[in-house]
């Protein structure tokens, strides 16, 4: 058939242009193949015997990632379509019928439907055991994921895209309709005008930006904004901080820009004039894009440095809450490896104020030396009799009750709590907070005594089968069990999966981004082409050439990035604050990784520019 | 006296192996300082690509051209880069003027390219302006201004940068006959005052007369020379008329 031999051909000579659009297509199926896949797979519920969590998780994450696919193949296709206009004008100007250039367009699109289709459910394939097995490393299990070659994940991507492959025909289609011949005679520019600086919207959009910051760093306890606000807060965060954004782009870089423009002993040098006056165009023409990829990487950094600040955290945050490595209340019980035991008698005390009644377990003070001997924290010289040291591992200046000075009554006596302390030596699951008091208050003080053991074993977050174990062998003897690799493990195998999932969306973020970047720049190249063209023939050497260009795509690239940044570093700032743990390192690291990425974006797409401006001159 | 151009045998030829064309055939002259040169012949006689050659934008397939001492058909990518930056100026049909910059950020470019301190490129760009009569545009934008302002402000940019030689291509081409006879007034003014060595490819004999020397290819060969001499413009341009005739050029043009 003549239309199909037509189109097969135009594959095989502008391979090139189409390896980029079949590319993005094939980069899309094997991410969602993936995750089907994962999403279907239960070996990882069956190997570590967690519930419906991960997948949860995964069926959750699935909607988001489809979406982002469809903008993105949406935002493809129409770039393809662009490129190829010219082609359809000249087929349309001799004499082929609209609607045999649809068919034609439309083999094309199911040849590029089912090449993509095989190649990603393939590579997808290979790629799932990889990031399976990441899966489960990052979950904190030690095991080695099989090959899985999941049927209904091949068929719900089958099914996805082969709706999205329809749409895009479709969106081919319209650009066939539309098109007018004349267009092709007409194409050129009239200028555009130059953009002109609002003073009024730059400072909007520099002031929105900073209340924005400037709420989001606000102690939510003691904010008068916050307490007016309220609940809506974050919208309104978010909001001052996206339209700031917006400005930012519209409007502060054009300003910046032109006053740049002004200094003649910068702008009169080199190609200095050709960077920004090209960069104001750019800016402001896409503005939107640039907000919208700020806030999208804002958003990952953000979502990423959060998720991988708490994974980071697990151990700390697990010591801190049990620090002893089993705990409970009862009769001692056999348990190996065990470094050091000690059985000690607590007592339940019931304590009043004015307010309540309160029940905490109390400890003397010899006792409590000894644990903290063994657990290298601080000991206590003495407590006055009729006082007593909280022990509140989780203390928090904005949310807790500040407990210092007050006064409680016990059956037979008073106690004026005389320090709070933000750690504990036992574990918060069995015990509480506790109460320290002399030993001698401690002899006298009524309420049931309450044997507890503690075990600390060696080598403790890896002893999760002497935990297992000892879990069967409790009976009623042994209450209110606690254990630390129990609970490690736990919080590893949610915030691993949490942390997969995050870091898989951010990378599929990421790519997309940096993709929408590259075609919005790649395009923009093949129009101002002639521009360059103009340059080499004034004298412009290769070097000047190429440094103006890649400043002009660092800029592009870079400013929604640094924007992205400040953005997540700000909301970072505010989550670790509000969280009350130290997450610099990890985040530091998040977007390190981020940011290399998007280097190899950059250097990949300042070559493409380059290589378009020096083919340009072929055909002067 | 040293010739400024010196052109010497030189060959252009395009494609392998049988179904080689040759553009340019043996082509050999020379032009002095200060001469206001032009070049005539029908359409795909290798007016523009002699032009693109000489003005090192394409290279010959062999010969040598010497622009002052420098033998241009034998050097570099990047020193041809600066050897166009410091000693060649360009005036194109099309204007080919920037149109993310101001009229004067046009005529600024190529000084800020060779790196001449501020001050002196204000005085100069203010100078040029003033001779193509463009000052009040100084601050437009090309798409505010018309074809005949288009053309005066890149003629201003080749020539601030004072280059041993300007090569205009088809200068004329898009402007209406008033706005022409404009341009080629500046131009042929600046070549006597200036002493400004000019070499104009053009088909329109109109705007040829205005050369002292015009040669005429044919065939990708060198085919004619004629003088002006003592001659009146109008004379000139009755003989150029004349030789086109005798070639089978586009007479039909001029009437």
């Amino acid at each position: 058939m003549m239309l199909f031999d037509l189109a097969r051909k135009n594959l095989q000579r502008n391979f090139s242009s189409y390896f980029l659009y079949i590319a993005s297509m094939v980069f899309s199926i094997v991410i969602y193949f993936t995750f089907v896949t994962l999403k279907y797979n239960d070996d990882i519920e069956k190997m570590t015997g967690t519930s419906q969590k991960i997948s949860s998780i995964m069926s959750g994450s699935a909607v988001v990632l489809l979406f982002f696919i469809v903008v993105f193949i949406a935002y493809s296709n129409s770039f393809f379509m662009k490129k190829r206009k010219k082609e359809v004008a000249l087929y349309s100007l001799l004499g082929v019928r609209k609607q045999q250039i649809g068919f034609m367009l439309f083999f094309e699109n199911l040849f590029i439907g089912i090449v993509s289709l095989i190649a990603g459910i393939g590579i997808g394939f290979l790629m799932s055991k990889v990031l399976l097995t990441i899966l489960i490393r990052l979950m904190g299990y030690s095991l080695t994921a099989g090959f899985t070659f999941s049927m209904p994940a091949v068929i719900n991507t089958i099914i996805v895209f082969s709706i999205l492959f329809l749409f895009t025909s479709l969106q081919g289609y319209r650009v066939i309709y539309q098109f007018k011949l004349i267009d092709l005679f007409h194409a050129e520019k009239q200028g555009e005008a130059m953009p002109k600086a609002s003073i009024i919207s730059a400072i909007i959009g520099t002031a929105s930006i900073a209340t924005g910051y400037y709420f989001a760093l606000a102690d939510i306890m003691t904010s008068t904004a916050w307490r007016i606000i309220g609940i809506a807060m974050p919208i309104v965060i978010i909001g001052l901080t996206i339209f700031g954004t917006y400005l930012l782009f519209h409007s502060v870089s054009v300003f910046l820009l032109q006053a740049m423009k002004k200094i003649h002993r910068y702008a009169w040098k080199n190609l200095n004039l050709i960077t920004t006056s090209q960069l104001l165009y750019r800016i402001r023409g896409n503005a939107k894009s640039l907000t919208v990829i700020a806030v999208l990487s804002a958003t990952t950094i953000t979502a990423g440095g959060a998720v991988f600040g708490l994974y980071y955290n697990i151990s700390k945050t697990t010591t801190t809450s049990t620090p002893i490595t089993f705990m409970w209340k009862g009769e001692a019980l056999d348990v190996p490896e065990v470094d050091y035991h000690n059985t000690l008698t607590l007592k339940d005390v019931t304590l009043t104020n004015a307010d309540a009644e309160y029940n905490y377990m109390f400890m003397s003070l010899s006792d409590y030396n000894k644990l903290a001997v063994q657990q290298g924290k601080q000991e206590m010289a003495s407590i006055k009799e009729g006082q007593s040291v909280l022990l509140d591992p989780f203390f928090d200046e904005r949310f807790s009750n500040k407990v210092k000075g007050e006064t409680y009554t016990t059956a037979d006596t008073q106690l004026q709590v005389a320090e709070q302390y933000e750690y504990g030596v036992t574990n918060i699951g069995t015990t509480g907070n506790i109460m320290i008091v002399a030993d001698s208050t401690f002899e006298t003080l009524q309420g049931e005594a309450i044997l507890t053991q503690m075990y600390q074993v060696k080598e403790e977050a890896d002893q999760l089968q002497i935990s297992r174990d000892l879990e069967k062998r409790i009976t009623e003897q042994q209450q209110a069990f606690t254990s630390h690799p129990a609970d490690f493990e736990q919080s590893m195998s949610g915030a691993g999966a949490m942390l997969f999932v995050g870091s898989f969306l951010g990378l599929v973020f990421l790519t997309a981004t940096g993709s929408i970047i590259y075609f919005k720049v790649i395009s923009e190249a093949e129009a101002d082409k002639d521009k360059y063209t103009i340059l080499y023939k004034i004298g412009v050497n290769d070097q000047q050439m190429l440094k103006t260009i890649a400043t002009q795509v660092a800029i592009i690239f870079g400013a929604p990035l640094i924007v992205g940044i400040t953005h997540a570093s700000v909301a970072l700032l505010g989550f670790s604050n509000l969280l009350g743990m130290s997450i610099t390192k990890p985040v530091l690291l998040w977007m390190a990784a981020y940011t290399l990425i998007y280097v190899l974006y950059y250097i990949f797409t300042t070559r493409a520019f380059y290589k378009i401006v020096k083919n340009a001159r072929r055909n002067i | 006296m040293q010739p400024l151009l010196k052109v010497n045998n030189v060959n252009k030829t395009y494609g392998k192996g049988t179904q080689v064309f040759k553009a340019l055939q043996n082509i050999s002259f020379t032009v002095d300082e200060g001469e206001f040169i032009g070049v005539m012949g029908p359409s795909g006689a290798g007016k523009s690509t002699l032009l693109n050659v000489l003005a090192t934008i394409d290279n010959p397939t062999s010969g040598d051209i010497f622009i002052g001492s420098d033998n241009v058909a034998k050097m570099k990518d990047k020193a041809l880069a600066d050897f166009r930056r410091d000693h060649l100026g360009f005036i194109f049909q099309d204007y080919n003027l920037l149109d993310s910059l101001t009229v004067r950020e046009n005529i600024v470019l190529p000084l800020a390219i060779a790196k001449t301190p501020v001050k002196e490129i204000d005085e100069r760009v203010n100078r040029i302006a003033e001779t193509f009569g463009i000052k009040d545009l100084l601050s437009k934008y090309p798409y505010q201004i018309s074809g005949g302002q288009k053309q005066r402000t890149a003629s201003s940019r080749a020539l601030v940068t004072t280059p041993k030689i300007i090569f205009a291509d088809e200068p004329t081409g898009a402007l209406d006959s008033k706005s022409a006879t404009d341009l080629l007034e500046s131009l042929s003014r600046l070549n006597e005052t200036e002493q400004s060595t000019i070499m104009m490819v053009t088909h329109d004999a109109y705007a040829a007369s205005f050369c002292q020397r015009i040669i005429f290819i044919q065939d990708g060969k060198l085919s004619k020379e004629v003088m002006r001499g003592t001659q009146t413009r109008k004379q000139f341009f009755q003989q150029i008329l004349q030789v086109l005739a005798s070639i089978g050029g586009e007479v039909n043009d001029v009437i």
